[in-house]
């Protein structure tokens, strides 16, 4: 074990409050990570829950330049034939999603979003969640399934009126788990239905999206491509995993969430950082008069200086191993409400930031190092 | 007392050292001349104040005299410690002296072994296994063995001392320069230390100052040496019992 780690271990107390710092920090960083990018995956739910989860070999094709998969505006059904015959792309798949007008059995509007699919057992569209049982009920037009979780704030659990949605009547024939929203309530329905309801809102032989399979991911990636640069007036076309993060970056850039995690992550890596620091430089002056010692001994000050970093290391990384059950902990225990995603990106990216800012922490406190004399142990 | 080597290895001349200006300006040292050679423990003692740890202090290449030259033989010449640069002059240190200071100031984390692999290791001694034996011989020449597991805290204050001498002896320095090694220690513990650094002397040939109060010291050294007001003065050795 290293003099540097002993040390550490040996006054416990003495680090305890850096250690903790960098807890801090890290817990904050990786929380606003997890949930900012938990929350926003619900802006490409209709990609992602789709077979396959997103399935990688999938290709999107929607209006020029849609940002989002909830923006796309109406495309020609037409538009098929140029996706359709390509070789390892099968037959392209007619998908309808656009915001509709809900009206609330007891009155009050709330905005929706309908997701009109094909319904068979292979549709690439229809959510992996609607059973074979649901999407039989969803067959009879003008009905619709939502997510358990929106029943109540569509007032659906209410026993007498008839919800809405742009003024025509709608019976929900059963819910799904899992598909949270954000803004509007997702509202799974046949394309017919979704037609029914959107009437002129989409004009006729239009539909939103055009998605289909291809043969592998990298065939997806080319014909992708293919599409993009043979239409780039018209149309635009993403594999369904670019479509998908393409949806996320763009709502977490036009909320501005970014930014605000940007400051609040800012900040607790400061106050972080200065705690550390503050923790290393006491550390380092209370052992000035044994580190005098060696320097009258003629042992170079760079030697001391490694020392105080690695503790500055070692404190990062035990910050590090307490932050990552502190914040699975804390993903569980708001799992059933929120989505925390920690993926492996964003743990890894928390440690390396840590660990930097128990390094810089510990190159400030290296001032200390720099005013340590030996003539101080003479008086 | 052991036959003294002809040539100094260290000679401090003409040093002056004043401490503040203006009003507040002090003289701690007023034209010093000393030798020290190979083989020798020698007491330095005198008046709180005097000037003690000043002249240790420049003749240990830590603190710079506003005047005169401290010579140290490197390799068959004398060089002028205060002539070096200050990574030479460290270099210099790390090759030649060990420092015994009256606060031990061993790390509370290590073990005795140790405070002292730690001077081998850093110092570039030795590492690993070697710098170990090295440690555990010095640490049995102490009596102090059994102890090397320990750290400072399970260490009694005489124990602690030893491990401070071991720490300044273990890279087998040429000089050794100790400030009140013995002040906070009994008596019995104090003898224990003085006999240890008259071995080191006598027995590695190596030249210690000791700077001290206390005259019950003055049977375990070779020479003494009285500083008063920056002036030194050696005293003859009344022997022991008289
Ligand atoms: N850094 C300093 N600045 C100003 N004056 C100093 C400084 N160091 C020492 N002095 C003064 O120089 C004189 C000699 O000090 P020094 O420490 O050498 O005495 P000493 O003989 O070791 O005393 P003691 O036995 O009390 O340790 C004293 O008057 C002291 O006040
Ligand atoms: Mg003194």
């Amino acid at each position: 074990m290293s003099y540097a780690l002993q040390t550490l271990l040996h006054e416990r107390q003495r680090y305890a409050s850096g250690v903790l710092a960098v807890t801090f920090s890290a817990v904050l960083i990786a929380l606003q990570c997890g949930l900012l990018l938990g929350l926003f995956k619900i802006t490409s739910i209709p990609i992602d829950q789709t077979e396959g989860r997103g399935n990688s070999a999938d290709v999107w094709v929607g209006s020029t330049g849609v940002p989002s998969v909830d923006l796309g505006k109406p495309i020609p059904t037409s538009y098929l034939t140029r996706i359709a015959g390509r070789p390892g792309v099968g037959m392209p798949e007619l998908y309808i999603a656009n915001f509709g007008n809900f009206t609330k059995p007891a009155g009050g509007t709330e905005l929706c979003f309908l997701l009109g699919t094909l319904l068979d057992p292979d549709s690439l569209g229809a959510a992996d969640v609607l059973t074979p049982e649901l999407r039989a009920a969803l067959t009879e037009p003008f009905t619709i399934v939502v997510d358990e979780s929106d029943v109540n704030r569509l007032r659906l659990d209410h026993p007498y009126g008839k919800p809405k949605i742009n003024g025509k009547e709608v019976k929900l024939v059963g819910t799904v788990k899992g598909l949270r929203s954000l803004a509007a309530p997702w509202v799974f329905c046949s394309l017919h239905t979704a037609r029914q309801l959107l009437g002129f809102l989409l004009p006729p032989d239009h539909v939103t999206y055009l998605i289909a399979r291809c043969d592998s991911p990298a065939r997806a990636r080319a014909v992708a491509k293919e599409l993009r640069e043979q239409y780039p007036d018209d149309m635009t076309a993403y594999t369904a995993q670019e479509f998908s993060t393409e949806s996320r970056v763009y709502w977490l850039l036009r909320t501005r969430a970014g930014i605000a995690l940007g400051y609040a992550a800012l900040l607790g890596l400061f106050v972080g950082a200065v705690i550390t620091a503050q923790t290393m430089y006491s550390a380092t002056v209370a052992s000035a008069k044994e580190f005098a010692i060696l320097l009258a001994l003629g042992i170079p000050r760079w030697r001391i200086a490694v020392m105080v970093l690695t503790q500055s290391f070692w404190v990062g990384l035990i910050g590090i191993a307490l932050a990552y059950p502190i914040c699975l902990g804390l993903r569980e225990a708001v799992r059933a409400k929120i989505d925390v995603d920690l993926r492996g990106e964003i743990l890894a990216g928390t440690a390396g930031v840590a660990i930097l800012m128990a390094l810089m922490a510990g190159t400030w406190a290296l001032r200390s190092v720099r005013r340590i004399e030996p003539m101080d142990l003479l008086r | 007392m052991p036959a003294v080597a002809t040539n100094p290895t260290l000679k401090g001349v003409h040093l002056t050292r004043t401490y503040g200006d203006g009003a507040k300006r002090r003289a701690a040292l007023r034209d010093v001349s000393i030798d020290l050679f190979p083989g020798q423990l020698v007491l330095l003692m005198g008046p709180s104040g005097s000037g003690k740890s000043t002249l240790l202090a420049v003749m240990s290449g830590l603190l710079e005299p506003d005047s005169g030259q401290v010579l140290a033989e490197d390799g068959g010449d004398l060089r002028d410690v205060w002539t070096m640069t200050p990574k030479e002059r460290e270099d210099f240190r790390l090759r030649t002296t060990g420092f015994i200071f009256q606060g031990y100031n061993l790390f509370p984390a290590l073990t005795a072994r140790q405070q002292l692999e730690i001077v081998l290791k850093w110092g570039g001694y030795a590492g690993g296994a070697e710098a170990r034996r090295q440690a555990d011989d010095m640490l049995e020449k102490l009596g102090l063995l059994p102890n090397r597991h320990k750290k400072p805290a399970h260490l009694s204050g005489g124990e602690k001392q030893r491990v401070a001498i071991g720490r300044a002896l273990v890279k087998d320095p040429t000089f050794v320069f100790a400030d009140e090694p013995t002040s906070a220690l009994d008596w019995e513990n104090g003898q224990r230390v003085m006999e240890l650094l008259r071995d080191a002397a006598h027995d590695r040939g190596a030249s210690i100052l000791v700077v001290s109060h206390d005259h019950r010291l003055l049977p375990y050294v070779d020479v003494y040496y009285h500083l008063e007001d920056g002036h030194l003065e050696e005293r003859p050795l009344i022997p022991a019992g008289h």
